[in-house]
């Protein structure tokens, strides 16, 4: 057992703040990624990492990743897609959820590494930004959010448990829809959305 | 001009969250950060003697791990764990001790997130642990001297001489907030400023009070929280990380980010602590309110000043002359507890609406009427009047709204078509009209846009919204370019939102400064443009754009409490102002379906109508009503951290054990907003909503559960083996379940039944079955079968013996029987009246 090194008491002034800053600023950032697609490297990784394919909303991407990563971590972390979020990163509140080939799954739950090969889709896969996805705008016309920090993941379940033909009744949404944690307590405007979005996807 | 009814719109900032646009604290791009991992104190209390960080330091990507050595020069002001202590609260890696279970005591910054979970993990401290207590009742826990928080008349004097009292109490468990969004901390440095950036209520906090902390002038710090991923009053304050996060970010000179794991915020940041509350009420034979005594116990840290008065909105429910509330704390080993919605009002409104009901049920008082019979004309503590209260339209119109006529008074008197155990309960809340003092700054452009700098958090209330409305109801801009700046100590100075003052405070505001905004625009192009699109006014008279500012304050306040709000202080006014005492108010009515069999409590159905004041955007407000309801519902029914006293830790530290309501739980909640201006209270006629909202509403619940059932169960959250144990006390229908349980563990028959079953053979036999003895469904289908039955049984002869055999998982005991020709197995079922509801005999 190695005591740690007396590291000294340290007081800060103005100027060592403005140093912080201005080292900060030049701390950049190299990628290790052997992408062969735009896969834009926010760190290096560190460890054993993973090649991996995937095709995310839609574009082809290659990375070269920590093999401990999650899809979360990987979505978030590693590409900048901040949409997803993170709830509780143990698969218990759903505020992560994206689309893996077609199928919502908890992305704190799935290694990246399980990605290879596979279709992604994200919050910001579902529509072009101008053009809202009709669950989207069924979530906007019922108030179906408060903070909106489980909404991507409401979202991204909802496309899901209507595609899945768990849309037929509010009993039906509610329950396929309770793996989804709104501690807002928005779940009476999510079903009424849903209802909503799955009346327009029959007619379609 | 008087007040316009704001028109149905949607919320302001709901397309950028649909779109997940909104950048939430964790979610900036920060280049070049670090991450961060707390490594939590395995002990609840003691000393550290030393930490093994050898191997931790070996797993590659780690970049520094911290210990208290590193951190021991972090001030604790009284800024610490935000503004509101009376004394300095208490910092963790300050000192080789620990006073906590789950404090950090040690904190790796690495290259990847990967990285710093895997060292945080190989980080071994070793403790030398010391004594403690870690729940109210331990040997060790300090009961503080009992404080008299509100009192009126003679209490006990009216008690003594009242024709009926009743003495009860109530246990409100421990709960944790746990908003979506983890807190997290990531402090960067731009342009040799530091940013912390922080999911919280109270951005100010960061910038003074870490600052303080820090020994850093706060003209360096800026706080940055544009959205949060609900606050519920756990991102009040500074929290256990932020502090060594902005430290560790200063000593390695990078920016670092740390997202606390779920499983350590329910050891570090704040929760609702445990507490008793004892009511005592005296009451006319006519149910007329005499005498209230309302005493709290409230458990606390050893180190922190979170209040245990729970008298403030519980003394002016009803016309109650003869009142006193006090409270103590009970000091023990654990971190502090803190607001979470509602604070005081949930819990004191749990235990006293319960009570009042309680007393309607032992006078035979409708517990509708008995509210009604003692609204109160003036507020009971002070005798002034209240700037606007209609408790008694809000229960009026629910009663309408939820058909309460249809309520029987005796328990256990109503079923659904199904055959499940209805219940009908009401209780009601209020909440305190507090206003804060805030600022606001309002930008018009030539080229069609508008900014408005204002004082406030957004966290899913629908603050944006609110302001917004002002805005567009005061000013022809073009409401698509309207952008808002809330929670940036660097855009205005910011307040803890918290308190539901948030309306209340920044809606005036923004009207204020758009009035302001068109007085200076008539100045500019005269009236009627200033009336007309302002964009092209300004346009016209070639100015680019304009800008005003205005500091609103609370009714009676000094400008001096500007200073105290923008330093991120608590600076709210009232309920009591000079003139009139503040309140919102609500009434809940709430229906519970019983399942006999497994006691399941499910609730359809919640009707609340609101009194809280002007509603600034229905869609918002509405919507906190709900969520109101949905929180009351979990409190009611599945909420509650089990703390294992012997090691001063939660259990159930995550979302999987600590039980949050879900879809799947949640019914109708019809919500009716009086949307009545309250013109005393400010120039918007706003009044808050976002804790109103819960208050009763549990209360509502608990009530209705009693009147389905006949049980009162006088702790949260109720369960089902609370009703299960219903049938100890002789109720027939829920009697069942637990019998029927009982006999399957014991493999023993029902007491008569194999009387029941050789009378049922002999009649049936005979061509006279007993069908007195009969439920009327098997009465009938006995007529049916009658014709073939007698034949076959009449050809086995006679009963010569009956053996019993087993209790079937159907609840069927199981016999063999003997006839003079052969032997056979049949099976019988007893209800708990005594009728048999199902037979068979093999043929
Ligand atoms: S973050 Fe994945 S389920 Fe909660
Ligand atoms: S909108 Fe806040 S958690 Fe769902």
């Amino acid at each position: 057992m190695s005591e740690q090194r007396h590291q000294g008491v340290v007081t800060f002034t103005r100027r060592e703040v403005l140093e912080a800053g201005a080292v900060a600023s030049f701390a950049g950032v190299t990628s290790s990624s052997a992408a062969d697609a735009a896969a834009p490297a926010r760190q290096a990784e560190h460890g054993i990492t993973q090649r991996l394919s995937t095709r995310i909303n839609g574009t082809a991407m290659a990375l070269e990743i920590d093999a401990r990563a999650s899809l979360l971590d990987m979505l978030r972390e590693r590409l900048g897609m901040m949409g997803t979020k993170k709830g509780c990163d143990h698969g218990q509140c759903g505020a992560c959820t994206v689309h893996v080939d077609g199928r919502r799954v908890a992305s704190c739950l799935t290694l990246a590494a399980k990605v290879d090969g596979r279709e992604v889709t994200t919050i910001e896969g579902i529509s072009d930004g101008k053009t809202l996805h009709p669950m989207q705008q069924a979530f906007i016309d019922h108030d179906a959010l408060q903070c909106g920090y489980c909404t991507p993941g409401q979202i991204m379940a909802a496309i899901a448990c209507v595609r899945e033909g768990h849309a037929s009744s509010r009993e039906q949404i509610r329950e396929y829809m309770s793996g989804n944690i709104c501690r807002c307590g928005a779940y009476i405007g999510i079903v009424n959305a849903i209802e909503q979005a799955a009346r327009q996807t029959e007619r379609t | 001009m008087s007040l316009e009814r704001n028109p149905d719109r949607p919320r302001i900032d709901a397309r950028e969250k649909v779109l997940g646009k909104p950048l939430f604290a964790a979610d900036r791009e920060v280049p070049g950060v670090l991450h961060a991992m707390t490594v939590p104190a395995a002990i609840a209390k003691g000393e550290i003697e030393a930490i093994d960080i050898e191997q931790a330091m070996r797993v590659a990507g780690v970049v520094r791990i911290f210990t208290y050595l590193d951190f021991q020069d972090i001030r604790e002001t009284p800024a610490t764990r935000g503004g509101g202590g009376n004394v300095p609260g208490y910092q963790p890696m300050k000192r080789a001790s620990v006073r906590h279970r789950g404090e950090p005591v040690a904190l790796v910054v690495a290259e990847t997130l990967e990285a710093a979970i895997e060292a945080a993990e190989a980080v071994k401290p070793r403790y030398r642990a010391a004594a403690f207590s870690a729940w109210h009742d331990q040997a060790g826990a300090e009961r503080e001297p009992l404080q008299v928080d509100r009192e009126a008349g003679d209490a006990p004097g009216a008690l003594a001489a009242a024709a009926r009292t009743i003495d009860v109490t109530y246990l409100h468990p421990q709960q944790h907030h746990n908003p979506i969004e983890m807190i997290s901390t990531t402090v960067s440095f731009e342009s040799g400023r530091m940013l912390v950036m922080e999911g919280t209520q109270n951005a100010a906090a960061f910038k003074f009070g870490l600052a303080g902390m820090l020994g850093q002038d706060p003209n360096m710090l800026d706080a940055s929280s544009p959205y949060v991923g609900g606050g519920f009053g756990q991102k009040n304050n500074l929290q256990e990380q932020t502090a060594l996060v902005a430290r560790a970010a200063l000593l390695l000179r990078r920016p670092v980010k740390l997202v606390m794991p779920r499983s350590q915020l329910f050891h570090t940041a704040t929760y609702r602590p445990f507490s008793s509350h004892r009511i005592r009420i005296g009451a006319s034979v006519q149910g007329k309110l005499e005498a209230v005594l309302y005493d709290v116990e409230q458990q606390n840290s050893r180190f922190d000043q979170f209040e245990a008065a729970h008298g403030q909105h519980v003394s002016r429910m009803y016309a109650t002359s003869n009142w006193r509330s006090t409270n103590r704390r009970v000091r023990v080993d654990v971190q502090s507890p803190g607001h979470q919605r509602a604070p005081h009002e949930h819990p004191s409104s749990y235990a006293t609406e319960c009570a009042y009901d309680e007393l309607a049920h032992a006078l035979g008082i409708d517990p509708l009427q008995l509210r009604l019979l003692n609204d109160a004309d003036l507020d009971p503590i002070t005798g002034k009047p209240f700037s606007s209260r209609r408790l008694v339209e809000c229960l009026r119109r629910g009663a309408e709204l939820f058909d309460w006529g249809r309520r029987q008074h005796a328990t256990r008197s109503m079923r659904t078509a199904d055959g499940q155990l209805l219940g009908l309960g009401v209780a009601a809340g209020a909440y305190k009209a507090a206003v804060s003092p805030a600022l606001a700054r309002l930008r018009i452009r030539a080229d069609g846009s508008t900014h408005l700098s204002i004082t406030g958090q957004e966290m899913g209330q629908g603050m944006r919204s609110v302001v917004a409305a002002e805005v567009i109801n005061v000013l022809n801009v073009d409401p698509n370019r309207l952008t808002i700046d809330m929670g940036e100590t660097a855009a205005a100075p910011q307040h803890l939102t918290a308190g539901s003052w948030g309306c209340a405070s920044a809606a005036p505001a923004a009207r204020a400064v758009a009035l302001r905004m068109r007085e200076r625009l008539a100045e500019l192009v005269g009236i009627e443009q200033a009336n007309g699109n302002v964009h092209e006014a300004l346009a016209r008279v070639r100015r680019t754009s304009l800008e005003v500012e205005v500091a609103h304050l609370g009714p009676g306040q000094p400008k001096t409490v500007l200073d105290r709000m923008s330093r991120g202080l608590p600076a709210a006014a009232g309920p009591e102002y000079e003139r009139f005492t503040a309140f919102s108010w609500i009434a809940h009515f709430a229906e519970v379906h019983v399942e006999p069999t497994t006691c399941r409590i499910r609730v359809p159905r919640v009707v609340s109508v609101v009194d809280c004041g002007r509603v600034m955007n229905h869609r918002t407000a509405t919507s906190q009503v709900r969520g109101g309801v949905v929180w009351a519902f979990g409190a009611a029914l599945r909420e509650i951290a089990e703390v294992d006293p012997r090691y001063g830790r939660v259990l159930n530290n995550d979302l999987a054990d600590y039980v949050v309501p879900v879809n799947a739980d949640i019914g109708d909640i019809e919500v009716e907003l009086l949307d009545e201006p309250d013109t005393q209270l400010n120039i918007s006629g706003a009044k808050g909503v976002g804790e109103v909202a819960m208050v009763g509403a549990t209360a509502a619940i608990v009530n209705a559960v009693h009147h389905a059932t006949g049980k009162r169960v006088r702790h949260l959250p109720i369960r089902i083996e609370d009703l299960l144990e219903a049938s100890a006390e002789g109720q027939p229908y829920l009697h069942e379940s637990l019998a029927l349980a009982k006999r399957l563990r014991d493999q023993q028959p029902a007491a008569r039944s194999e009387a029941m079953l050789r009378k049922l053979i002999v009649g049936l036999a005979a061509g006279t079955p007993p069908y007195d003895d009969m439920s009327p469904e098997l009465a009938e289908l006995t007529r049916q079968q009658l014709h073939f039955l007698q034949k076959d049984l009449a050809s086995l002869g006679a009963v010569r013996s009956v053996t019993f055999k087993e209790v079937s998982a159907s609840g069927m005991d199981v016999y063999e029987v003997e006839f003079e020709k052969e032997r056979r197995i049949a099976e019988v079922r007893l209800r708990a009246d005594g009728r048999v509801d199902a037979a068979w005999i093999n043929l």
